[in-house]
């Protein structure tokens, strides 16, 4: 190829195009830049993995200041009292108003506290209450058969009894519940203790958790299918 | 054979790999980038809150799963089909059949799956209408209540009242009130469908106990009141049990192919007045007489089997003919059976159902017409039926209607007949009213409502008691005053009322079956008509039937048996017809009638008549709705009143243009495979195979082993389980270009082949879903596991793992898979989507799907029975294909029970897995198609 550019001066044609300094900003940015790229991963692979991702623990605002506290740990009111077909269904279902009037039409009835309850069964309009717990559409979950196999209310609603205002209690993430569907047994119950609002594993739970998967026909075959939860 | 591809000879369709006009490739990279970003933001923020609403006071029973079957029934023709209906959370999803009704027995067809759609068709009549502007239900009362004086003091003179023949007596107690309130108005029935009562009667028959079945021209497997029954009965004998089967042998004489015809062991084709002529022949074989007709070889020699036939195994023998057809035919029939001894064993009478023949009715719609025509008529209250489009267009009812001063149109959409009313007023479904339906064999049930009436709309007996007698009642009350009868006592009335509600059959309702009063002579049958001309059968449509299913998408896009069309209707015609002709499929021609013309697409139907043409009803249509509108040719102006199934005076010239039909089966012919075995009835062989070894590791499955079993020999190829699966498993509709491209979402499909000569072959008909294989070729290479084996042996989809890369169905030698090309789903707003199950998610584009085995009901069942520590029990899960088939052709169950039905299905010898030599290991395998021939014919 013929010189593009005759007027060029040879000075500048031996005059090198980089500098050693080059040379140390490069090394400086790639390392600043791998740094920015790692710090950022970091941060987001934490955040993610965080209770603050998972709603873990956050309160939601409520139509209703109510207390699983009070209700459930300090009064003893069976969790089935409210959540009636949890036995029974796919859904544990909500209280409908009128199940907290069975008490609040005789107590605490001009608390303003209690105003929303009265107002909606007043004017025959449904409280709407935040959920808390939520699994995305493509989940479908079943309470009954969990309370059937062994496994309580806490195991996955955290220490209901001890929350004044609810918040979420375990991050229900796929792998959260596939670690109980391939290993049940330190989950699991016997059949008095499903509905205590509050409940630590005793010393001797890997035993007792073997013979109640036993005990209760806890296949955990299909329960590592993609179709037991997603169809 | 049809062996035209409709979509052109190119390996793609049309368009597949073009660029999209208008859109550049920089754009294109200019867009991508600019989605990629927004969706990087977009994944910034959580999703939004949800909220949970109780009651305020909770039902009375448990609805919050939301799980409830309703015994009910829904009209067919009129006609009871006993169903439970499923409500979930107040919401009708899917309707099954009632086991406890003894005229559906637990089965359903493909219009009464496709019922719930109706029910939420966003083009359903919403408002009453005056002129065609919304007005209040007040408004016509008011306007009624004035002219219900004047009426009043004329005693109804210029009133006439049109409806549909009817079995609710509710509904007919009104029209009786109607007419003792004005007794001089007059009461007119139409339909453009069959009668099937003749002279206060109708036939039935014992498929059970006849070995020689004989239909003439009659699709009782499908076009029938009773067609559930009936091919639960012709399928128990053609069903092997441990290797034997005591099998009825079935011949079919008939002009154009129809569902009964394709399960013949031996079947002619023949033109109507052939067919006069086969009988006369078969009338004197019978006798063992010589035939004086002169008959072709193939005829002489089925005639002479059958007459042997029925000679030999009379009485146990039946010969059946539609009463709405040829008169002639359906007196032979009759009279044949009585000579065989047939009649009061196998051939039976019921008292008729239907309103038809009622002694107060004045007449049907031509003689309203010429009422109309004459200026008798002032005031017309139509209720369900639209003449403006069903009359045949000799009648010119649009043009008499004008004439008429108050015309008042009730019915579910603002359809033709509304759009020539003064008046149009919605009415409601049948899953959103109270009112009574008998079935064909005259088991009555009370049809209740699932549904509060979504819109301003009235049941069909609201409206007649109200324009008898104002103001408006509610059906619950009129239908319980027609029950009450001499009931004085409420408690032992209600008593009785909530056990109908709960069985959905009324005990002891049916009319005994008695011996048919025929006589035994064989009527004479008028010689044959010049043989050149050419016969234009009319016939309903088989899924859209007269087309009051226009708008129901489920029914447009399902295949029609035998042609697979979708959206569309053609002239069926012979392939020696199109030889002569130079037609091939979706060529336009004109056919002529008495000066009236239409043009009509052809479709080259093996097994039809040469000298015949048959054009189907229910398309052509302008104010079905927005999926029913401008499809197809209209073959009601063809029709003469007096000839309403056959016209021999037709003409046909080619017009030499195209209309491209739309197929979901572009060969029809197996290509000497053995996709479906033929067994013989008489000589059955074993077809099992050892299993070959296999490079994968074998697994053992130890808890359940899913299953299934199609039975070719009771499959009829109706389509039920087709459209039962749609329902259960919200598969998308994706409408006829999609189609054309070959992109059909539905997860299990019927295949037809034609095997044999051209002119009358054999026909086999195939359900393939899933095969739900051992050895799955689509696990192996979905390159993100999206679709892998479950511990029970199902072949798993999972919708959120998948990418679109289409590899698995590539890679599937069955061709089951189907990709969401488009988001085919609803718009967010569309009350279509208050039909879908709850239980299966819908699917979103770029997604690959496929039979599940109804995978949402094993794991419902499962956990039932688990919650009882107890294993699922046989029959218990039931597929949707397998709930809805009329034939039990489909049995699902757990291979690991040695007590299971699909077990003792697959231990028998016609047992096959469908291209088993690619060692796949399918779970679903098939019992060979049945045939019964006689080898001489």
């Amino acid at each position: 190829m013929p010189d593009a550019d005759p007027q060029l001066r040879d000075a500048d044609r031996r005059r090198p195009l980089f500098r050693p300094s080059h040379t140390t900003l490069l090394r400086v940015a790639l390392a600043g830049l791998g740094l920015f790229f790692g710090a950022g991963a970091t941060v987001m692979f934490a955040y993610y993995h965080s209770s603050w991702w998972h709603e873990v623990g956050i309160r939601r605002d409520q139509p209703v200041l109510f207390s699983h506290r009070h209700h459930a740990g300090e009064l003893g009111i069976d969790c089935r009292y409210c959540h009636a077909t949890v036995e029974t269904s796919a859904f544990a279902s909500m209280p409908s108003t009128h199940t907290c009037l069975t008490c609040h039409s005789q107590i605490f009835t001009d608390t303003p506290m209690l105003q929303p309850v009265i107002a909606s069964a007043a004017r025959d309009e449904p409280l709407r209450w935040t959920r808390v717990n939520a699994l995305p559409d493509h989940v479908y979950f079943d309470h009954s058969i969990h309370v059937a196999k062994g496994v309580g209310c806490t195991t996955c609603h955290g220490e209901i009894g001890a929350m004044p205002l609810t918040a979420k209690g375990e991050p229900l993430t796929m792998r959260w519940c596939l670690d109980c569907h391939r290993d049940p047994a330190p989950n699991l119950r016997p059949r008095a203790e499903i509905f205590a609002p509050t409940w630590t594993p005793p010393a001797d739970q890997a035993a007792r958790g073997r013979q109640l998967a036993a005990q209760l026909h806890v296949h955990t075959t299909p329960l590592t299918s993609c179709s037991t939860c997603h169809h | 054979m049809p062996p035209e591809n409709p979509i052109g000879p190119h390996e793609f369709p049309a368009g597949a790999s073009e660029w999209p006009a208008g859109l550049s490739r920089r754009q294109f990279i200019e867009l991508m980038a600019a989605s990629l970003a927004l969706a990087g933001l977009g994944a910034c923020n959580r999703p939004p809150d949800k909220t949970i609403v109780p009651y305020v006071t909770p039902p009375d029973r448990d609805l919050v799963d939301g799980a409830l079957y309703y015994a009910t029934a829904l009209p067919w023709e009129g006609y009871a089909r006993g169903v439970l209906a499923l409500s979930r959370s107040g919401r009708p999803t899917k309707i099954e059949g009632n086991p406890a009704h003894p005229d559906s027995l637990g089965a359903t067809d493909a219009l009464t799956q496709a019922s719930v759609l109706s029910l939420y068709d966003p083009d359903r009549s919403r408002t009453p209408r005056r002129g065609g502007q919304p007005v209040a239900w007040s408004a016509f009362e008011d306007a009624w209540l004035a002219r219900h004086r004047e009426l009043l003091a004329q005693r109804g003179a210029g009133f006439a009242l049109l409806t549909e023949p009817t079995t609710s007596l509710t509904e007919l107690r009104g029209i009786h009130a109607l007419l003792d309130r004005f007794p001089a108005a007059h009461w007119y029935q139409h339909t453009p469908l069959a009668r099937y009562d003749r002279d206060g009667m109708q036939d039935d028959y014992d498929f059970v106990r006849a070995d020689i079945v004989l239909a003439l021209d009659t699709d009782f497997l499908l076009s029938h009141p009773s067609s559930l029954r009936y091919t639960r009965a012709f399928a128990s004998r053609r069903r092997l049990e441990r290797g034997r089967v005591n099998a009825n042998r079935l011949y079919v004489i008939e002009p154009s192919l129809t569902i009964t015809g394709s399960m013949a062991d031996h079947r002619l084709p023949a033109s109507p007045a052939r067919m006069r002529a086969l009988l006369t022949a078969l009338t004197d074989l019978i006798e063992g007489k010589e035939a004086a007709v002169k008959l072709a070889e193939n005829e002489r020699r089925v005639l002479a089997t059958l007459a042997r036939d029925l000679r030999e195994k009379a009485p146990r023998v039946v010969c059946l003919a539609s009463p709405h057809g040829d008169p002639a035919l359906h007196a032979w029939a009759a009279a044949t059976n009585a000579r065989l001894g047939a009649a009061g064993v196998t051939h039976h009478a019921l008292p008729a159902v239907r309103s038809d023949g009622d002694a107060r009715c004045a007449g049907d719609l031509a003689a309203l017409t010429m009422a109309m025509q004459r200026g008798d008529v002032n005031t017309l209250a139509i209720v369900g039926a639209n003449p403006a489009y069903t009359a045949p267009g000799e009648l010119e009812f649009p043009a008499a209607l004008k004439r008429v001063a108050l015309s008042i149109h009730l019915g579910s959409h603002a359809d033709e007949t509304a759009a020539l009313c003064a008046w149009h007023l919605p009415e409601s479904h049948a899953l959103e009213s109270w009112s009574d339906l008998r079935a064909y064999d005259g088991t009555a049930s009370i049809v209740q409502p699932l549904i509060a009436p979504m819109y301003l709309s009235k049941s069909a007996a609201e409206f007649l008691f109200f324009l008898a007698d104002p103001p408006v009642r509610d059906g619950y009350e009129l239908v319980r005053d027609t029950w009450r009868q001499d009931r004085a006592d409420d408690a032992s009335f209600d008593a009785a009322w909530s056990g109908w509600l709960r069985t959905g059959a009324i005990e002891n309702s049916a009319a005994a079956r008695t011996r048919p009063r025929t006589t035994t002579a064989t009527p004479l049958l008028s010689p044959a008509l010049d043989a050149r001309a050419l016969t234009v059968l009319f016939r309903p449509d088989p899924t859209i039937r007269d087309g009051r299913w226009s708008n129901n998408a489920w029914l447009q896009e399902l295949p029609k048996p035998l042609t697979h069309l979708v959206w569309d209707n053609a002239a069926q015609i012979s392939p020696s017809f199109a030889a002569a002709q130079h037609l091939e499929n979706g060529y336009l021609i004109e056919v002529r009638v008495n000066g009236r013309a239409i043009a009509a697409p052809v479709w080259i139907t093996p097994g039809h008549a040469s000298d015949c043409l048959t054009l189907t009803l229910g398309y052509g249509r302008t104010h079905a709705g927005s999926i029913g509108n401008g499809l197809g040719y209209d073959a009601y102006r063809l029709r003469t009143h007096a000839q309403l199934w056959h016209n021999e005076n037709a003409a046909v010239a080619k017009l030499g243009r195209q209309h491209p039909l739309v197929s979901t089966q572009t060969h029809f012919a197996m290509e000497g495979r053995d996709l479906v075995r033929v067994a013989d009835a008489a000589h059955l062989v074993s077809f099992a195979v050892e299993t070959p070894p296999s490079l994968y590791p074998d697994v053992a499955y130890r808890d359940y082993k899913w299953g299934m079993s199609i039975d070719l020999g009771a499959c009829t190829g109706c389509t039920a389980c087709v459209v039962a699966c749609q329902a259960e498993n919200n598969i998308p509709v994706v409408g006829r270009d999609q189609v054309a491209r070959g992109r059909e979402m539905h997860w299990l499909r019927v295949d037809t082949y034609y095997a044999g000569v051209a002119e009358n072959p054999r026909v086999l008909h195939q359900p393939v879903p899933c095969m739900q294989c051992e050895n799955a070729p689509c696990e192996i290479v979905c390159p993100v596991a999206a679709t892998v084996h479950s511990a029970e042996g199902l072949n798993d989809m999972v919708y959120n793992r998948c990418i679109g890369t289409r590899y698995c169905s590539n890679n599937c030698p069955y061709k089951v898979r189907r990709f969401n090309f488009l988001d085919y789903r609803a718009p967010r707003d569309s009350t279509v989507h208050l039909q879908q199950n709850p239980d299966v998610t819908v699917r979103a584009r770029g997604v690959m799907e496929k039979c599940t085995y109804c995978v949402q009901r094993i794991d419902a069942r499962r956990i039932a029975a688990e919650k009882e520590n107890r294993r699922v029990r046989d029959g218990e899960i039931r597929t949707a294909c397998q709930q809805a088939c009329p034939a039990e052709a489909i049995v699902f169950g757990d291979l690991n029970d040695p007590q299971a039905s699909v077990v003792a299905r697959k231990a028998e010898p016609t047992n096959y897995a469908l291209l088993g030599e690619l060692n796949t290991r399918p779970r679903t395998t098939y019992l060979a198609r049945l045939v019964n021939r006689e080898e001489s014919a």
